[in-house]
């Protein structure tokens, strides 16, 4: 078998796809913070805690009402849009074009507690979700053993995140975000209700957070406060793609997928400093991000 | 918690979790001299390299984990074993004493590896101990890693290949969160099951009561030393460390969580720990009713033999 | 004509306006009238108020008092984005093209708001160049093109008030020429339009009217007949 740096190329490869997948929870995820800051120019905080209702969500419906997986992957973002509405229309919306802080400080006020209500009712040991039966299983590819679910995610994540993308730079609505982000006081010269514009788009974004959620739940452990931690890398990585680029936040959430699962395999303890690593020398080298118009 | 213990004159500390934090805080209490009941941690060297006369290690610790487990699986016939470690104090702790174990009966350890604390996601590291090609793969490390593991190992078909997964600090919380039907016939060693006998039995349904959950053994521990203290200062009428562990360690525990346990002088609390095994979804008759008790390994085969011991306290004797 | 001919329709009268950017108080007491098909200016100096006055129509200010009738219709507690659907195209200083919209983006992004705009098609008759690039970005045009999508863009929406801010500036005289000519078509189909205007040459052949805004006031209001005998009072007010 060849190697390279004394690691055997099948593992390599099996590692470069592992990446993708985690990669494609980070492209999900920085996807909807970028469209946020976008439009809202805040920096959502509560974004972590959105993904984490996304999980949740699909455990409990699953639980309380036997909602299953297909119909909670539609139903849960819808649930978590939602309440992503209601926070903008009563509290963001107060202390919009005040300083980045007090938005900053709003949502990550609302992401604990948001964190604290769930542990103090489920814990944080984590809840358990049954595969859906048509995932168990795998193919063996001769490199890997490929389980059907960690195939699927990469396939409903780029689909999302490929739709996103057409949405936005391809259609009437997504003229109106980029837009409203350039000028939203012109677009409400112009007869187009920005409020409204605002709420949804806040929405959208923390549906994108949620439907990540409902992809994590089967294979990731579902508890009260696995948002904050994937939360920090995934700003990791909108900084180190440039805040506000849409195709940059895919390509970038996917890119440092690779990156870390590359890590893990040269050097394991390196495996979850090695974002924050390329977001110092990112920031030294281009400040605006790799895919970030330059100031 | 320098502050309980200088300011508020805390005369008692119990529970204590993360190891780490664990022998941070005996130091404290050494410094003080005070009384620190340790449950949840799981570190051998508390009771080691690091122990003082200020605490005593209750419920259980790595040494009888890794050797009821990692024995009991070395002799069926898992002769080379891959190790996925936790990156900290307890990680490595665990990873020591399951290669000696491992290495004295026999078998061999082809590799390891250090994954990050606490990983979300098990997928990169399953996937290099599948490619090791070792018998067993041994999980040194705990709670949402452990179950975060064994998920990931279950889903990438680890056991389907003929790979055995060996946890080694498994508590009856990871395996309920784990459920039968992925955790089944995983082996597992424990100081204390709430089904064992009818004390455990009766004391655990007053638990559920309480929380709506069954107690795990560390759990049952922290509730035993608590009760063990409170009757050494009955005792003794006294309230110095000293005084209250000397009275401990003259008392044979018999309780809910002990039979004929000791408290030895390096602040090890020896008893009978069991090996267990998750039931299949078939032989389990409820939420709660997860293992089967497969063997019980002795108290002094159990914990690591003073003859062992580096605790400056056995070695001064 | 309908049957009140003759008798002339307001389309805008604005009384009493005060306004505020924060702490500064811009606007004093802005009072005019504007007639439904007239063409009027707001000459003035530079900070005169005459680019906030329309901004205070658009809602676009931070704090305004006093009243904006719009078809007779109080337009003070309005919500910035129902003023366009009172028939209003705004069309702002430095014209305000999306760079990350395409020409045709640019274009189509207003709403329509009433019947009676121009179609895409005579859009793209009127300005031919804008049609040639209808898929480039909309900030890599010219400025005269630039200038002709922001003016075409409130064309579509069939606004009936238009609001013109310093379309001329820094353009080439032959586009100024070009401007100057559709605007006068845009006359005769019966627009009325407010034009904020530097380059009085531009605007006094065009005008039915102009005020002239000092210090947030009008302090001078001259008609096209007029001009000549107050030339010497305008060049006063705008220091030619």
């Amino acid at each position: 078998m060849s190697m390279i740096f004394g690691v055997p190329m099948a593992v390599l490869y099996g590692q470069l796809l592992i990446g993708v997948i985690n990669g494609a929870f980070y492209a999900l995820l920085s996807l909807g913070l970028a469209v946020i800051f976008g439009l809202l120019k805040i920096i959502n905080f509560a974004h972590g805690a959105m993904y984490m209702l996304g999980a949740m969500g699909t455990v409990i419906l699953f639980d309380t009402l036997g909602v299953n997986y297909w119909v909670a992957l539609f139903l849960a973002p819808v649930l978590v849009g939602t309440v992503g509405v209601l926070i903008e229309y009563f509290l963001l919306r107060r202390i919009a074009g005040q300083d980045h802080i007090y938005s900053l400080l709003l949502t990550f006020g609302v992401a604990l507690i948001m964190q604290g209500i769930l542990t103090n009712i489920y814990g944080v040991s984590g809840l358990r979700y049954s595969m859906p039966d048509v995932f168990k299983g795998g193919v063996n590819l001769g490199f890997m053993f490929l389980p059907f679910y960690r195939a699927w995610v990469i396939v409903a994540a780029l689909i999302v995140c490929f739709g996103t993308w057409f949405m936005i730079e391809k259609t009437k609505l997504g003229a109106y975000l980029r837009a409203g982000t350039e000028d939203s006081q012109l677009m409400q010269g112009f007869g187009i209700n920005v409020p409204l514009l605002v709420s949804l788009t806040y929405g959208f974004g923390v549906m994108l957070a949620a439907f990540a959620g409902v992809l994590a739940a089967p294979i990731y452990s579902v508890t009260p406060v696995m948002g904050s931690h994937i939360l920090i890398v995934v700003f990791a990585v909108v900084v180190i793609g440039g805040l506000g680029s849409i195709g940059g936040a895919i390509i970038t959430g996917i890119l440092m997928g690779v990156v870390e699962g590359l890590t893990k395999t040269f050097y394991p303890p390196a495996s979850s400093a090695v974002i924050f690593l390329v977001m110092v020398v990112v920031l030294m080298v281009r400040p605006s991000g790799l895919f970030g118009k330059e100031a | 918690m320098r502050r309980w213990v200088e300011n508020d004159n805390v005369d008692m500390v119990a529970g204590l979790v993360a190891s780490s934090v664990t022998i941070a805080t005996t130091k404290v209490l050494e410094e003080n001299n005070k009384l620190g009941l340790v449950n949840g941690s799981a570190a051998s060297s508390i009771t080691n390299e690091h122990c003082t006369p200020n605490h005593i290690h209750y419920a259980y610790d790595t040494y009888p984990l890794a050797n009821g487990t990692a024995g009991a699986i070395v002799k069926e016939g898992g002769k080379t074993w891959y190790i996925l470690t936790a990156d900290y104090a307890f990680g490595h702790s665990m990873e020591k004493d399951v290669t000696a174990v491992v290495e004295k009966n026999g078998g061999e350890v082809i590799g390891s590896i250090r994954h990050p604390f606490p990983t979300p996601d098990f997928s990169s590291f399953i996937l290099q101990a599948q490619a090791s090609g070792a018998d067993v793969i041994a999980l040194a490390n705990a709670g949402a890693d452990t179950t975060n593991a064994i998920t990931t190992a279950a889903e990438f078909g680890v056991t389907q290949a003929g790979q055995t997964i060996a946890g080694l600090v498994v508590f009856l919380t990871d395996v309920h969160a784990l459920g039968t039907e992925v955790a089944q016939g995983l082996q597992l060693t424990t100081g204390w099951y709430w089904d064992m006998n009818d004390e455990a039995r009766a004391w655990s349904d007053r638990f559920m009561e309480e929380t709506g959950a069954r107690p795990t053994m560390v759990h049952a521990g922290i509730y035993s030393s608590t009760i063990q203290y409170l009757n050494a200062i009955e005792k003794t009428g006294s309230d110095d460390s000293q005084i209250v562990r000397k009275q401990m360690m003259d008392t044979p525990i018999n309780d809910m969580f002990a039979t004929n346990g000791r408290i030895r002088e390096d602040g090890r609390m020896v008893h009978d720990m069991y090996l267990a095994e998750v039931k299949t979804p078939e032989e389990s008759s409820g939420e709660w009713d997860l293992y089967k008790i497969v063997r019980t390994i002795p108290a002094d085969e159990a914990f690591r033999p003073l003859a062992d011991s580096s605790c400056k306290l056995v070695s001064s004797k | 004509m309908s049957q009140n001919a003759g008798k002339e329709y307001e389309q805008l009268r604005i009384s009493g306006l005060h306004a505020f950017y924060g702490e500064s108080h811009v606007l004093h007491g802005i009072e005019l009238i504007v007639n439904r098909g007239e063409l009027v200016t707001l000459l003035g100096r530079n900070g005169a108020g005459r680019s906030t006055t329309l901004k205070a129509i658009m809602n676009m200010v931070g704090r305004r008092t006093g009243s904006i009738m719009i078809n007779g219709e109080e337009t003070m507690s309005c919500a910035p984005h129902n003023i366009a659907r009172l028939g209003v195209g705004y069309c702002p200083e430095h014209r305000g093209i999306f760079a990350s919209l395409s020409v045709q983006e640019n274009l189509t992004l207003p709403p329509v708001v009433r019947s009676g705009g121009m179609s895409l098609e005579e859009i793209y008759s009127m300005f031919p160049n804008l049609y040639e690039r209808r898929f480039s970005q909309g900030t890599k045009l010219s400025g005269g093109e630039q200038q002709m999508l922001a003016l075409a863009r409130i064309l579509r929406t069939g606004a009936n008030m238009l609001l013109l801010d310093e379309i001329t500036e820094g353009l080439a005289p032959v586009i100024v020429e070009k401007l100057g000519e559709v605007l006068l078509a845009l006359k005769k189909k019966g627009l009325t339009i407010i034009l904020v205007e530097q380059n009085f040459h531009f605007a006094a052949p065009l005008a039915d009217r102009h005020y002239v805004v000092e210090h947030g006031q009008i302090v001078e209001e001259v008609s096209a007949s007029e001009l000549h005998a107050k030339q010497s009072v305008l060049d006063g007010y705008l220091g030619v």
